[in-house]
């Protein structure tokens, strides 16, 4: 009897320069649970692509059944039963679960749907007619029918990209009984990707880690483990405070008071009773893994979101009621998570995106003077060294980390009293990490006050004086940085609160 | 196992849309040469007959500019409201109406001054091009009703109009066959610069360069192009990307009326269907086919100008007019399909 | 016993929603594989004048409603080329399309104008002057008969048929489609070549039934109506049938006025069917939020991103 479904071994994916995936091995068992640990950036997301066909690997190889596999597209990845579900759902809106579930070639059901439908209806405990839209389906039924889609087009091997980030902790508890059976009855074969710690030691009988494109743990039995294990792996060992924060603060420059935000869509609570107050010279960190309401958080600080409720104070200024101009005049700098899209508009020009925050000081009157913005993109280029091919180039034909550079600059260079800064390092390389950590320290030694979202806690303990914990819409931990453990703040970003 | 796939490219050259256009429109010679030679034509003959007829002397050099006129005004006005990635597939309606505006208030008003007098009237019709607009721009700006179809539809509308105007209120009496308003007085018609070449020409280079200020040089052009780059992008920087949508539509209609007026002060002198002979429609060509850059328009316009002249005359040797469209058309398939080979790029991938 | 006038208005009416409706269906197949084509004129346009060529030449109808379904596809198929496999804009296609189509046509059809045909397409009755609705209804033109079997043919296709959901699926959303492992660029090309067809067939009842001759712009504006129904229905058959009747109506309803008395003009009757395509327009986006029918993906180039 083979002992693996399915085995990768020694795969190697770089993009460029960077290596997104370093000699992996990955192996699965039939008819069980894996679940596949790692925080953003690890290489989880390069490896499910490697395995879904979507990315073709530069060395190793994959067996599935013991067979080695030539090449892998997305087409043949799926006809040898390898399945996916994204983070971002792929179903037809405006279509019946019904047709959701057969319109694919490959679908098994054809004859008998009915049957097959009312069978995993109950395995899911779902009840609703196959007729019914999607669009009127709870995000919980959308996952269900998600994963139900990989059933009906035969995948034995299951791969859950952090199925649960979109559920309640009720659904989630569902979701694991579901799983289950699954691999119970129908031999189902299921990798579960997530950075939750509980999830994992919940859902899976077996444990992969991974950290900077390298597998770290392979393997492991999810009994045998602890979560200060899987933390330390996850993480790795951070080398506390390499820079010196013995700087001197000044006075509060920005306090947030009790805001709550209720998303108009699903009218779900997206943050309750926030509270935060930053001094000038001082980093604040927010620690938390993406999703849990720091982007709406960033949003309504400022200005983009009016429609909270609490309070905003800049500078002594109340401007809860305040647009984004008004706030930017009070020298807010935002650097937004979203840097294509949001921070830098895509299909505009370098010179046009470099002049975002400060257009109206190269005006005059209805002019836009030329010579001004060029100049003005020049030193940026010059004080944060962009490197970018000419001014008129597409802003999106510059590197990730030339951009966020630009974006960086361009907020910073008006010497701001107060900066947003959200996931400011994501995705990029350890250079450009490097120059934008710099770039934050020596803000603060100017003397802004730094609000830092991260879901990196190396770059939390290391830029941070101060910290807190945001998981689903709250604080639920506050800690000085000199004091604070990061095994506790990694179990509290994981939802454990001792 | 080799497969060829698909990757955009990092990169574009900053004169691949040049380089689109001259291909294409060598392509569009090509087949106009095919067509030709079908229809037992020499076309190295015909071709050079139309050069000498479009710009062999002032005179037909000067039709060919007149000609022009509205296809660059009209275009410009489509590249304004592109900068907020929007279109205007209204750009007929719109000279249209500015024509018929200019007439209206011609029949309303009386001024001393005749050239006073035209500047209102010129006014006229560009305030008459934007309300012509102004449906489609405010269904657009709040319930974000689909701008393609409803400009395209008001061009029916006001086409619909101008109808009933000719053959009812401002019918002509005199004008027995061809149903047309009464011609407007002498006094207001534009002068001639050259040969038969209007006045509007020079309006048209003012507007050019009024056209690339506004959307290169000016704060307007920068908000509108952030607007048109990403409305996330223009919520943070506190851009109001409504706002400027609307009012990019409004100066766009503008510039088409302009077209309008300026055909009815300088050519027909009278509201009639002959306003215009799918000018707004050649505007979106000639826009499309530039990516709409204004000096690009105003050369482009200038060439497909001429061709038309081309096109007309070369009936009396009994070739189709209808040439003068193919190549234009057939030049901006030609660049379309240059132009991906610009955007894209197709490599092969070595699996294994 | 119903008023004669009243029949023939009915009968008119019919005919030009005939016309209309079959261009407006091909245009919603088109648009349900999230393909816009703008070019709905000009290839009403290139039908009409090689079928009216074909019969002409061959004085074989038959031949002629083929010639001309088929050269309108072919036709479509440059815009396919050009949106679905070089992803370039469709709006700029499609309307380069129109114009393309109608210098094109004009072109081919220059020796024809004025020509008389000898085979026409025939009512499949020999009722000539029907004198009630049973028989206006049975007296139609055969591509009458043709467009219902289409209208429910293209109905049960699109809700019925794993082809028609599939193609649905893709003007959706591409993307999800594509991880469902549907050919999105294989069927829009063909939707839009089908779209094409369709335009042809109108193209060939306008020439040799509908007028029955040949003049350059002799569609004039019916495809950019097509297109306003396919709105105005929602992209639901049935609806756009309902639509083209009413379109229909109006039309026919112009020439009429003034035997009934009517002192409204008929140049501003002629402009109603426009304005009250846009206001539909309005009320679906308002009443419905946005949700006018459209597919979503309608106008979106799809390209799988391979990094």
């Amino acid at each position: 009897m083979k002992k693996y479904i399915l085995e990768v071994k020694n795969i190697s994916k770089s993009f460029g320069n960077v290596k997104a995936l370093e000699d992996v091995n990955f192996y699965l068992q039939k008819g069980k649970i894996h679940g596949l640990l790692g925080e953003n950036g690890a290489g989880k997301s390069s490896l499910m692509n490697i395995l879904s066909g979507i990315y073709q690997p530069e060395k190793g190889s994959i067996f599935i059944n013991d067979i080695k596999q030539k090449s892998l597209d997305p087409e043949s990845a799926s006809e040898l039963g390898i399945g996916m579900v994204h983070q971002e759902f792929r179903l037809i809106e405006s279509f019946s679960i019904k047709d959701n579930l057969t319109l694919s070639k490959a679908n098994i059901y054809k004859d008998n749907f009915k049957e097959a439908y009312e069978k995993y209806c109950e395995i899911f405990s779902l009840s609703v007619s196959p007729e019914k839209l999607i669009a009127q389906l709870s995000v919980g039924e959308k996952q269900k029918i998600e994963i139900m889609k990989l059933i009906f087009k035969n995948s034995n091997i299951m791969l859950l990209d952090e199925p649960t980030a979109v559920l309640t902790p009720q659904e989630t508890d569902q979701l694991r009984i579901s799983l289950e059976r699954l691999s119970e009855e129908d031999e189902k074969t299921i990798v579960l990707i997530s950075h939750k710690l509980k999830e994992i030691r919940d859902f899976t009988e077996k444990v992969f880690v991974m950290k900077n494109g390298k597998m770290v743990a392979e393997d492991l039995s999810t009994v045998n483990v602890t979560d200060d294990n899987l933390v330390e792996l996850m993480m790795g060992r951070i080398q506390k405070s390499i820079i010196d924060k013995s700087n001197k603060t000044g006075d509060t420059k920005l306090s947030v008071e009790s805001i709550e935000y209720i998303d108009k869509v699903s009218n779900y609570k997206i943050l309750e009773d926030i509270n935060l107050e930053i001094k000038a010279g001082e980093i604040l960190g927010i620690a938390g893994v993406s999703g849990n309401g720091q982007v709406e958080l960033a949003n309504i600080i400022s200005g983009i979101e009016s429609d909270y409720s609490g309070k905003i104070i800049i500078n002594n200024k109340d401007v809860s009621q305040k647009g984004v101009k008004s706030r930017k005049k009070l020298n807010l700098s935002y650097i937004p998570e979203n840097r294509l899209g949001v921070g830098l508009a895509p299909g505009v020009s370098v010179l046009d995106n470099s002049i975002v925050r400060d257009y109206f000081k190269t005006r005059l009157g209805p002019h836009l003077s030329r010579s001004k913005t060029e100049t003005y993109l020049e030193s940026l280029i010059k004080k944060f060294s962009i490197k970018a091919p000419n001014s008129k180039a597409e802003i999106s034909t510059l590197s990730g980390g030339n951009m966020q550079k630009l974006l960086m600059g361009r907020e910073l260079v008006s010497n701001p009293e107060v900066i947003i800064a959200s996931q400011p390092t994501r995705g990029l390389d350890v250079n450009a990490v490097e120059a934008i950590h710099t770039l934050l320290v020596d803000q603060r030694d100017m003397g802004s006050a730094i609000l830092l979202i991260s879901e990196d806690l190396d770059e939390l303990f290391k830029l941070s004086n101060r910290l807190h914990v945001m998981y689903e819409g709250k604080i639920v931990k506050s800690l000085d940085i000199d004091t604070a453990d990061i095994n506790n703040v990694g179990l509290a970003m994981a939802g454990v609160i001792e | 196992m080799n497969n060829l796939k698909l990757f955009k490219r990092q990169t574009v050259n900053e004169l691949s849309t040049f380089y689109s256009f001259l291909i294409g429109f060598i392509i569009a010679i090509i087949i106009g040469s095919i067509i030709l030679l079908i229809q037992d034509k020499n076309p190295i003959d015909t071709f050079s007959l139309m050069l000498r007829l479009s710009v062999g002397s002032i005179k037909s050099l000067s039709s060919s500019l007149n000609k022009a006129i509205p296809l660059i005004l009209a275009g410009l006005g489509i590249s304004i409201i592109n900068s907020v990635k929007l279109w205007n597939i209204g750009a007929e309606g719109q000279i249209f109406l500015g024509a018929i505006a200019v007439n209206f208030i011609y029949i309303n008003t009386q001024f001393n001054s005749p050239s006073f007098h035209i500047l209102v009237l010129l006014l006229a019709g560009f305030v008459g091009g934007s309300v012509c607009i102004l449906i489609p721009a405010i269904t657009k700006v709040v319930f974000g009703v689909n701008e393609i179809i409803t400009t395209l539809l008001t061009n029916y509308i006001v086409f619909g109009v101008t109808i009933y105007l000719i053959n009812g209120p401002w019918k002509d009496p005199k004008s027995l066959n061809f149903p047309a308003a009464a011609y407007v007085g002498e006094e207001v018609f534009l002068p001639t610069i050259f040969g038969k070449l209007s006045f509007g020409f020079l309006i048209c280079i003012l507007f050019t360069f009024l056209a690339h200020y506004l959307k290169n040089k000016s704060v307007f052009g920068f908000e509108m192009r952030i607007a048109g780059g990403s409305a996330m992008t223009a919520v943070y920087a506190g851009i109001n990307a409504k706002q400027k949508a609307f009012i990019a539509m409004l100066i766009g209609g503008g510039f088409a009326g302009l077209a309008g007026a300026i055909e009815l002060l300088s050519q027909t002198h009278r509201v009639s269907t002959g306003i215009s002979q799918g000018f707004g429609y050649t505007a979106i060509i000639v826009a499309a086919i530039t990516g709409m850059r204004p000096f690009g328009i105003f050369l482009v316009g200038s060439l497909f100008g001429a061709l038309s002249i081309g096109g007309s005359v070369i009936q009396t040797i009994g070739v189709s007019t209808y040439i003068a469209d193919i190549i234009q058309a057939s030049t901006l398939f030609g660049a379309l399909i240059i132009q991906f080979f610009f955007n894209y790029q197709i490599k092969r991938v070595d699996d294994d | 016993m119903i008023d004669i006038q009243l029949i023939g208005l009915l009968n008119a009416t019919l005919q030009a929603a005939t016309l209309l409706f079959i261009a407006a269906l091909g245009e919603l197949i088109t648009e349900k594989s999230g393909i816009l084509n703008l070019g709905v004129e000009g290839m009403i346009s290139v039908g009409a004048v090689t079928g009216f060529m074909t019969a002409i030449n061959t004085e074989n109808i038959f031949f002629a409603v083929l010639v001309g379904v088929l050269s309108s596809s072919v036709f479509a198929s440059i815009h396919a080329l050009v949106t679905v496999v070089l992803k370039q804009d469709q709006t700029v296609s499609g309307l380069i399309l129109t114009i393309l189509g109608l210098a094109l046509s004009s072109l081919l059809g220059k020796n024809y104008v004025g020509r008389k045909l000898v085979t026409k397409l025939e009512s499949v009755t020999s009722i000539t002057e029907p004198s009630n609705i049973i028989e206006v209804l049975i007296s139609q033109n055969i591509i009458f008969y043709v467009a219902i079997v289409l209208m429910i043919g293209t109905s049960f296709l699109l809700k019925r048929t794993m082809f028609g959901r599939r193609l649905e699926a893709v003007g959706e959303d591409s993307k999800s489609s594509d991880s469902m492992g549907l050919k999105v660029a294989k069927t829009q090309f063909i939707a839009t070549c089908v779209g094409g067809a369709f335009a042809g067939l109108s193209g060939v009842y306008l020439t040799l039934s509908y007028v029955p001759y040949w003049t350059d712009n002799m569609t004039s504006g019916r495809g950019w109506i097509a297109l306003a129904l396919v709105i105005f229905g929602g992209w639901k058959p049935y609806r756009t049938a309902l639509g083209a009747i009413l379109f229909g109506f109006l039309e026919a309803l112009v020439p009429r006025l003034q035997t009934y008395g009517f002192e409204l003009s008929p140049y501003i009757v002629k402009i109603t069917p426009y304005v009250i395509t846009i206001l539909v327009l309005v009320i679906l986006t308002i009443y419905k939020g946005g949700k006018t029918g459209a597919p979503k993906n309608i106008g979106v180039p799809f390209f799988r991103e391979n990094r």
